[in-house]
């Protein structure tokens, strides 16, 4: 007895002394410590299904707010892939003399390769270039009026991504070889190119913690009023003895249901987008000449979708807790 | 059990809700704070409930200074008292199982010996077999009874009541004050505020009065009920 009453002096929060049956023992705490948490789980969970209209709105409030930063995310993901493919079109194309042997132009291209500002060359060779023309519509008619093939080689250098100084560096470089006739890289365009990018990826970082912070005060502000709702049930609890601790506890569930439910809706809804999008994107990926492959979120997102709504839901409810039900305290 | 050693309370820079005030009730016994509306009764029982803390002094408590009682323990020294109120202070939106129970839960009490302990709680105020009931369909003393059923589930050392029999007509408010005897008779501490001067003359337990803050008497009648 002695014991126990020392044990609990130390910890003061951890159980009544008055109530705990003379011999408690560890795996019992622990087992009550989960049975309180498992009923604070699932009476949260019915207090949410006993006004269907009112979390309703909350879960179609917060699920957009969350859908919002990710279909704009997955926008720019696939823009990415897009750039991607521009970054190889952004290539410098380097046209060669006319008239000069294979065998030169590849010497050339292998010496462009060993270059360290250089990550691939490749070689197009005029009858090459020829296909690619004819393959064009219309273009075929008017190719057949030619004798001989007017297309010189042309070496399709890609500088490794570096300062943009070493790309101008080897552009002057090439320009002074003696075998090539013509040098075409359009810097600005590039550089534009990434910019714009860029921008749109920290608009989407910036987008998304504001909408992230939108939806702790939306979780917040609907636990707070919970709170405020329940205001007598948590005087009468703090009469009784609990802790903020067990006060706190069905709410940060009520918080955590929250952002779940909101995170599984917020998957649904963005999969109802992506269905909505698909044949559009479709018809536009066809108009490219390479394929775009289009792609929605994938399951490892969906389920840190899930995850972070639920990390929200508990934040935003502890934030409000931590608020209101200190200051309801007595003392 | 309860110590008050010169205990002042004052609330705002004018009024004395408490002055002054020493005294002791042992472990066991059962008494009476008694005196006109704003004598300070109901700030006696808050000091013990540490809802509120003494301006000037210290109230000891089975032992322990409650002056020494931080903000985290405050919910531990809560959990040995029972407190019964007098408009009940139940949850109507849950049913009388729960209401009784939300001590064991608060205490972490596994659910088997929840359910057996209410159930013996209940027996003892008479209301076995209406568990399930909502308490607003309850009579005024039955919700009382529900009441103490909640106060003595967790089997505290102390019980504190604040007018516990001010809602009901005579006849139940002796049963009421019954009940509370028969708690004292199994060892434990009964304190209760109550302005039913004849009633508490018919138990014939030590009564306190307290004027205006002060304690102005403490004396034993004699039983005549």
């Amino acid at each position: 007895m002695n014991r126990r009453k020392a044990a609990n002096r130390m910890k003061p929060a951890a159980v009544a002394p008055a109530a705990a049956p003379a011999r408690r023992d560890r795996r019992a705490a622990l087992r009550a410590w989960r049975e309180q948490h498992l009923y604070s789980l699932f009476s949260s969970l019915g207090r949410l299904a006993a006004r269907p209209g009112a979390t309703a709105l909350t879960l179609a409030v917060l699920s957009l707010t969350l859908a919002f930063p990710l279909l704009f995310w997955l926008l720019l993901d696939n823009a990415r892939q897009l750039g991607g493919r521009l970054d190889d079109a952004a290539a410098i194309s380097v046209f060669l003399k006319p008239d000069l042997p294979a065998s030169e132009s590849e010497a050339l291209a292998e010496r462009l390769r060993a270059r360290a500002d250089v990550a691939a060359v490749a070689i197009r060779t005029p009858e090459q270039g020829l296909d690619e023309f004819r393959s064009r519509a219309g273009l075929g008619d008017a190719l057949k009026v030619l004798h001989y093939n007017p297309l010189p080689t042309v070496l399709l250098v890609r500088p490794r991504a570096t300062a943009a100084n070493g790309e101008s560096e080897l552009v002057e470089a090439l320009r002074r070889e003696p075998r090539v006739d013509l040098v075409q890289y359009d810097l600005a365009w590039r550089r534009r190119l990434n910019a714009i990018l860029a921008l749109a990826e920290r608009g989407a970082e910036v987008l998304a913690a504001l909408l992230a912070a939108a939806a702790l005060l939306v979780i917040g502000n609907t636990v707070r009023l919970d709170i405020q709702g329940r205001s007598e049930e948590i005087a009468v609890m703090q009469l009784l003895g609990a802790d903020n601790g067990f006060v706190r506890r069905p709410f940060l569930y009520t918080g955590l249901w929250y952002g779940t439910f909101a995170g599984g809706l917020c998957v649904m809804l963005i999969g109802i987008v992506e269905w909505a999008l698909a044949a559009p994107l479709a018809q536009l990926a066809a108009s490219y000449d390479q394929r775009i492959e289009v792609h929605g979120l994938p399951v490892a997102g969906m389920l840190g979708v899930l995850g972070l709504g639920a990390a929200l839901g508990w934040l935003g409810a502890w934030l409000a807790t931590s608020r209101h039900i200190a200051l309801g305290q007595p003392r | 059990m309860i110590r008050f050693e010169h205990v002042s309370k004052r609330y705002g820079p004018r009024h004395d809700a408490l002055v002054d005030l020493s005294f002791a009730i042992d472990a066991g016994e059962m008494a009476f704070i008694t005196g006109h509306s704003g004598a300070g009764k109901s700030t006696l029982l808050k000091l013990v409930a540490l809802l509120e803390r003494p301006t000037r002094g210290q109230v000891l408590v089975n032992g322990q200074n409650l002056n020494q009682v931080r903000r985290r323990g405050v919910p531990r020294v809560r959990r040995g008292i029972g407190m019964v109120f007098q408009d009940h202070r139940l949850l109507l939106d849950r049913s009388v199982f729960d209401n009784v129970a939300l001590p064991l839960v608060i205490a972490g009490v596994p659910r088997e010996e929840i359910a057996r302990r209410v159930r013996a709680a209940l027996d003892k105020v008479g209301l076995l077999g209406r568990e399930a009931e909502a308490p607003a369909t309850l009579s005024t003393g039955e919700q009382q009874r529900v009441g103490i059923a909640r106060a003595i589930v967790a089997k505290p050392p102390l019980l504190i009541a604040d007018e516990p029999t001010g809602n009901l007509d005579p006849q139940l408010s002796a049963e009421i004050m019954q009940l509370f005897g028969e708690f004292q008779q199994v060892g434990t501490t009964v304190l209760i505020a109550s302005h039913d001067l004849a009633l508490i003359k018919r138990m014939g337990k030590r009564v306190l009065v307290l004027d205006h803050g002060r304690l102005i008497d403490d004396y034993r009648p004699h039983a005549t009920g």
